[in-house]
C-alpha cells in the first residue's frame, strides 16, 4: 500500500477522483424522454433517494459515462453506465399542494431509470 | 505501546474544558480519534504531515473565495459567463481550481424567473475546490431533508423570498456532479470592479439560499470604473 | 440500503440553525478525522462509494444524535476493521490506554 505523502496532498487534491469513465458505453435515453425511476430496495449502497423511487421525471441532460455507486460499494466492480440529470416536478414528488412550477432535480444511472 | 506520537494539543479542548484546566478527561470522540490516528501512524499507514498538510490545505487554502472569484468573473465578462454555463469544469479549471469533488463541475444561472438551491439529501456533497468544506446546517438533518420538499419554507427561513412567478429548482446532489450556483448580480453594483465584486459574494448565495448584496450607501468608495 | 442518512422529504428534523462565520473544523479531533479519512482512503483498501456505505450503516439514532464527523469516524473505524488494517481489539485497547493515560 502507497502512503499518502505532505508533498503530495496538494496535487492529489487537484487532480481528484475518477467517477467519470472514458468508456463508450451507449446511453439508454436521451434529453426530454420522459423515464420513471425504479422502485428498488436495495439493502446495500444506492444513491436513488427513497422520494425519486416510481416517481416520474424528464431526461434533463446526460452527462455522460460514471462509476455506478451501488455495484463499486459492494465491490462489485464500476460497470459504467450514463448519468442524467432528471428533472422531477415538485407536485409528482410531494402531491398537489407543492408549489405548481418548482422541480427537483436528482442525477440518476440508467440502472435506476425505465422508460414511461 | 508508545506514546511518541502523542502531541500536547491545547486545541483538543473546548472552551468548557479550558475552563477546567489543562487535563480534563478526553470524552471518547477524542480518545478514539487519537486511538485511530497513532495505531495507524505507528503501523506507517498514515503519515502525520500528510494529515496536517491536509488540515491546512482545507482550513486555510481552499475556500468560497474562489468561488466568489468564478462568480465575479462570470459577472464582469460575458464570453466567461457563456463557458461557465456551458463547461462549468473547464471554465473554473482557468482560475486554477480543480479537483477533489469538484471533478465534475455544473453552474446554475439564477435569473428573475429561475432560482436554484443545492442540497445533498443522502449525505454532504459539496463543490470543495470552489467552496471548500461545507458548513454544518448544509450536512444536517434540518437542510437535508426539507430542501427537497420545501424549498420556498427554507428559503424563507434563510431569509430569502423567493415570488410566486419564479420556478425554484431544487438539485439534489446524488451522484458526482458538483452544482455552484451562479448568483444574481445586484443591481447598483455597475461600476464595480472584478475584485470588489467577489468580495460581495458570500458562500450561501452559492448554494442558492442567499442572495448578494449590494454594499450599503451604494457602490464602493474606490470610485473606480 | 433506506437508512437513516435517505432525508429527503422527511419531517420534525427541527430548524436549519446557521451559525455566523462558521469555521472549517470546530474541535482538534475533527481535523484529524477528516485528514484521516482522506489519507487512510489514499491507501487504496477501499472507493469513495463503500465509505459512503460504511457510514450509512450507523445506528439510525445515533446518527441523527451525532455532529458530521463522528459519522466519517464511524465509518473509518469500520472500514479499517473490515479490511484488516486494524483490529477491533487493538483500536479498543488503545483507546482504553489512551483514556487511562489522562487525568480524570
Amino acid at each position: 500500500m502507497r502512503v499518502l505523502r505532505a508533498r503530495e496532498v496538494e496535487p492529489v487534491i487537484r487532480k481528484g477522483g475518477k467517477a467519470r469513465v472514458d468508456a463508450d458505453v451507449p446511453p439508454r435515453f436521451k434529453v426530454g424522454d420522459t423515464v420513471v425511476a425504479r422502485t428498488i430496495n436495495p439493502l446495500e449502497h444506492t444513491r436513488l433517494p427513497r422520494y425519486a423511487r416510481g416517481r416520474r421525471g424528464v431526461i434533463a441532460h446526460d452527462h455522460g459515462v460514471f462509476v455506478f455507486p451501488d455495484t463499486h460499494a459492494s465491490g462489485r466492480g464500476p460497470k459504467p453506465q450514463h448519468c442524467y440529470s432528471v428533472r422531477f416536478a415538485a407536485r409528482e414528488l410531494w402531491g398537489p399542494t407543492a408549489a405548481a412550477h418548482d422541480a427537483v432535480y436528482i442525477d440518476l444511472w440508467d440502472d435506476y431509470l425505465d422508460p414511461a | 505501546m508508545s506514546n511518541e506520537n502523542e502531541r500536547e494539543r491545547d486545541t483538543d479542548m473546548t472552551d468548557h474544558d479550558a475552563d477546567h484546566g489543562h487535563g480534563a478527561p478526553l470524552t471518547e470522540t477524542q480518545l478514539r480519534v487519537r486511538a485511530l490516528e497513532s495505531l495507524l501512524v505507528e503501523k506507517g499507514l498514515v503519515d502525520p504531515a500528510a494529515l496536517d498538510a491536509l488540515i491546512e490545505a482545507y482550513e486555510k487554502k481552499i475556500g468560497p473565495r474562489n468561488g466568489a472569484r468564478v462568480v465575479a468573473r462570470a459577472w464582469v465578462d460575458p464570453a466567461y459567463k457563456e463557458r461557465l454555463l456551458a463547461n462549468a469544469t473547464a471554465a473554473i479549471a482557468e482560475l486554477g481550481f480543480t479537483g477533489r469533488q469538484g471533478e465534475d463541475m455544473v453552474a446554475l444561472e439564477n435569473t428573475p424567473t429561475v432560482h436554484n438551491v443545492v442540497v445533498c439529501t443522502l449525505c454532504s456533497c459539496y463543490p470543495w475546490p470552489v467552496l471548500g468544506l461545507p458548513p454544518v446546517w448544509y450536512k444536517s438533518a434540518p437542510y437535508r431533508s426539507r430542501a427537497v420538499i420545501d424549498p420556498r419554507g427554507v428559503l424563507r427561513e434563510l431569509g430569502v423570498d423567493v415570488g410566486d412567478d419564479v420556478e425554484v429548482r431544487v438539485w439534489d446532489s446524488t451522484a458526482e456532479l458538483r452544482y455552484l450556483v451562479l448568483p444574481e448580480r445586484p443591481p447598483g453594483t455597475e461600476g464595480m470592479t472584478e475584485e470588489e465584486l467577489a468580495a460581495l459574494v458570500t458562500r450561501d448565495a452559492m448554494i442558492g439560499v442567499a442572495r448578494v448584496e449590494a454594499p450599503a450607501g451604494g457602490q464602493a468608495r474606490t470610485g473606480r470604473r | 440500503m433506506n437508512g437513516i442518512h435517505d432525508l429527503g422529504g422527511m419531517h420534525g428534523m427541527g430548524p436549519i440553525v446557521r451559525e455566523a462565520d462558521e469555521p472549517a473544523f470546530h474541535e482538534e479531533w475533527e481535523r484529524r478525522a477528516f485528514a484521516l479519512t482522506l489519507a487512510a482512503g489514499f491507501l487504496g483498501q477501499w472507493n469513495l462509494d463503500m465509505s459512503r456505505f460504511a457510514r450509512e450503516q450507523m445506528d439510525p439514532a445515533h446518527y441523527l444524535a451525532t455532529s458530521y464527523y463522528e459519522h466519517w469516524l464511524y465509518g473509518l473505524e469500520r472500514l479499517l476493521v473490515a479490511r484488516g488494517l486494524l483490529t477491533q481489539a487493538e483500536i479498543d485497547t488503545r483507546v482504553a490506554e489512551l483514556r487511562a493515560g489522562t487525568a480524570g
